[in-house]
């Protein structure tokens, strides 16, 4: 491969990857907000993301409502969903057993079911892509191509990560959020309602994992798998530290650009291996992660 | 309650509990029978379910003994297969041999990732024991050299001298022979010194080590034992199988064998043998009705973390013993 081929395929390599990074990082900020404050990674986050998709193509594809219905009707779904599964099922497990573990099966129940549930409807038997509301007119930024759709993607995601951030950073709600992290005890102490803090931290992370799916799905083809995409937020999150926000976005960014430089100068059939690979040198390496503190050890 | 949940659910003593005792008296009765009246697809049946019995207790090794979170499962239980039936068909040994190779294989790669282990703990273990697996799935299907990639392995028939092994009739006895075998062994080491460094290192890694244990050859070697455990499940699987795809060896079964233990009740032996018979039976009456069966799956899994979370046979000695005392 010549200098110049290179240089080319490194544009686009990062153009692209911070397309599809912009989307992993909001899952990966979805993942980890729930893990700053429940201690639980949230497998279920993938199928969360997918069945968001499915409703949003449900109604407005089957349905044929207008979008402005459809938009909030699949968040305010999302929202409810986690929030009603934090409130009704994990507080129950969290009650009849102490240990972390059993809340995390729970999960990856919720991620049968959901994928069970989508899979019934029939909807995900032939593959479909969410219509795209932006036109794909591509656009040349440097030597690399993108399209319009993907410049609305990238615009949105960074707008609502920034929105999150200024929620979590300087509202009461968010404060009352990053109190429940740093000691639940003390911030139960201090007036903050536990459960229902449990409860909106669960649904907003169902909230920013929809819009992840009504931003990707006009790019790729629905099917009951497609939760599978989390593991790259997964890894997103674990590059950043896992419970570091800004850590889980710049990892996202992170695994959007390596993967596509995968893609372009390794082989596509070594893609579906870069996120396990990433997830396990960071963590023998670094298991804090890029943006982790200090590991610390429950001693007792 | 200690600092642990998985305190109660053992005690080095009380491995099996009274129920568990007539279940598995009963199991046993009839295993041994079974051929005398049944049909080849039922053997098939038993003898996958005994398979997934040693996997089961391979996993209870790590989680239930060890305390350590391994979703690398299938991964161990794949290096066994593709371990043993590769040796079994470069070799002209009686299968055993094959079984053990595969165990050994299994057996040095979960030393490995027992090491890499120490590093981490709770859900970065998890999430590396994950990543593991789901690259292990990857290899199993690209090595096309060694594994013959996507289009999976033939598994030539296990031989015992001049004894070749063509059907699952044929098998059941040896199957069921190895199960108890690997049930004894699981036994042995849970009652050994080694079992209970296990378990104080799970109950407290301080405490562990002001005892004197060797906490992270401990962790190290329980990850060992139990990838060996899974590959010997592996080598199992070989004789009766002919066949291995890699799409069998992904995270679904991983979850199976999860799902199987936490049902039967994390911490003990008894219960990751009765997870296993049960939760089997439950996913084989399920396969009648495929488009309810993740769903259901899933249901199983959250209903249990909600109101059993000790498992099938605490819950059912629980709801026994209320009764008992009128409440």
């Amino acid at each position: 491969m010549d200098l110049q081929l290179a240089l080319i395929f490194l544009q686009q390599g990062i153009a692209s990857g911070l397309v599809s990074g912009s989307v992993y990082a909001l899952l990966a900020l979805a993942i980890v907000i729930i893990f700053k404050t429940s201690d639980v990674p949230n497998f279920a986050q993938g199928e969360v993301f997918m069945a968001a998709g499915y409703v949003a193509l449900y109604l407005f594809v089957f349905q044929q409502m207008p979008i402005w219905v459809v938009l909030p009707a699949t968040l305010l779904a999302a929202f409810l969903a986690m929030a009603l599964f934090r409130r009704v099922v994990l507080d129950q497990v969290a009650k009849s057993a102490k240990d972390l573990v059993y809340l995390v099966i729970a999960t990856l129940g919720l991620s049968y079911v959901l994928k069970g549930l989508v899979r019934r409807t029939g909807f995900g038997d032939t593959p479909r892509s969410f219509p795209a509301l932006v036109p794909t007119d591509s656009v040349m930024i440097g030597q690399a191509s993108v399209t319009l759709l993907d410049l609305a993607i990238f615009g949105t995601a960074v707008a609502v990560m920034a929105a999150f951030f200024w929620m979590f950073n300087y509202t009461k709600t968010g404060r009352a959020m990053r109190a429940v992290g740093m000691n639940p005890k003390a911030a139960q102490l201090v007036g903050v309602d536990l459960r229902r803090c449990h409860m909106l931290i669960w649904g907003l992370s169902g909230v920013i994992s929809a819009i992840a799916a009504l931003l990707i799905s006009p790019k790729i083809l629905m099917t009951a798998d497609m939760g599978s995409i989390v593991m790259l937020a997964f890894a997103a999150a674990i590059v950043g530290g896992f419970s570091s926000l800004p850590g889980a976005v710049v990892g996202g960014f992170i695994i959007g650009i390596v993967e596509n430089m995968v893609g372009l100068f390794i082989s596509s059939r070594a893609i579906v291996l870069a996120p396990f690979l990433a997830i396990l040198i960071v963590l023998v390496l670094r298991p804090q992660g890029l943006f982790g503190g200090k590991l610390t050890i429950k001693k007792v | 309650m200690s600092s642990s949940p998985l305190a109660s659910a053992t005690s080095g003593k009380r491995v099996l509990s009274g129920p568990a005792i007539a279940g598995l008296a009963l199991a046993a009765l009839l295993a041994v029978a079974l051929p005398a009246f049944t049909t080849g697809y039922v053997i098939y049946i038993a003898n996958l379910l005994l398979v997934f019995v040693v996997l089961c207790l391979g996993l209870h090794v790590v989680i239930g003994e060890n305390g350590q979170f391994s979703m690398a499962h299938a991964a161990f239980y794949g290096i066994g297969i593709y371990a043993s039936a590769l040796a079994n068909r470069a070799v002209d040994l009686p299968y055993p041999f094959a079984m053990l190779f595969g165990a050994l294989v299994a057996g040095i790669v979960g030393l490995f990732i027992g090491a890499l282990a120490l590093r981490m703990r709770d859900i970065y273990l998890a999430l590396a024991t994950f990543a593991f697996g789901e690259a292990m799935q990857w290899v199993f299907a690209n090595w096309d050299s060694v594994t013959n990639g996507p289009n999976g392995l033939r598994i030539s028939p296990a031989r015992f001298g001049p004894l070749e092994i063509l059907s699952d009739k044929q098998a059941y006895p040896f199957v069921l022979f190895f199960c108890l075998l690997m049930i004894g062994v699981t036994v042995a080491i849970s009652r050994s010194r080694l079992g209970r460094s296990f378990r104080a290192v799970r109950e407290s890694e301080v405490a562990a080590m002001a005892m004197g244990i060797d906490v992270r050859r401990t962790r190290v070697v329980a990850f060992g034992l139990s990838a060996a455990i899974a590959g010997f499940a592996g080598g199992m699987f070989g004789l009766f199988q002919t066949f291995i795809h890699p799409d069998s060896l992904g995270f679904q079964t991983t979850i199976l064998v999860l799902t199987m233990v936490v049902v039967g009740g994390l911490g003990s032996i008894a219960g990751a043998i009765g997870g296993a018979i049960v939760f089997g039976l439950i996913s084989e009456v399920l396969r009648q009705a495929p488009q309810y069966q993740e769903i259901i799956y899933g249901g199983i899994l959250i209903l249990f973390m909600m109101y059993a979370p000790r498992g099938l046979f605490v819950f059912i000695g629980d709801r026994i013993r209320e009764v008992r005392h009128g409440r």
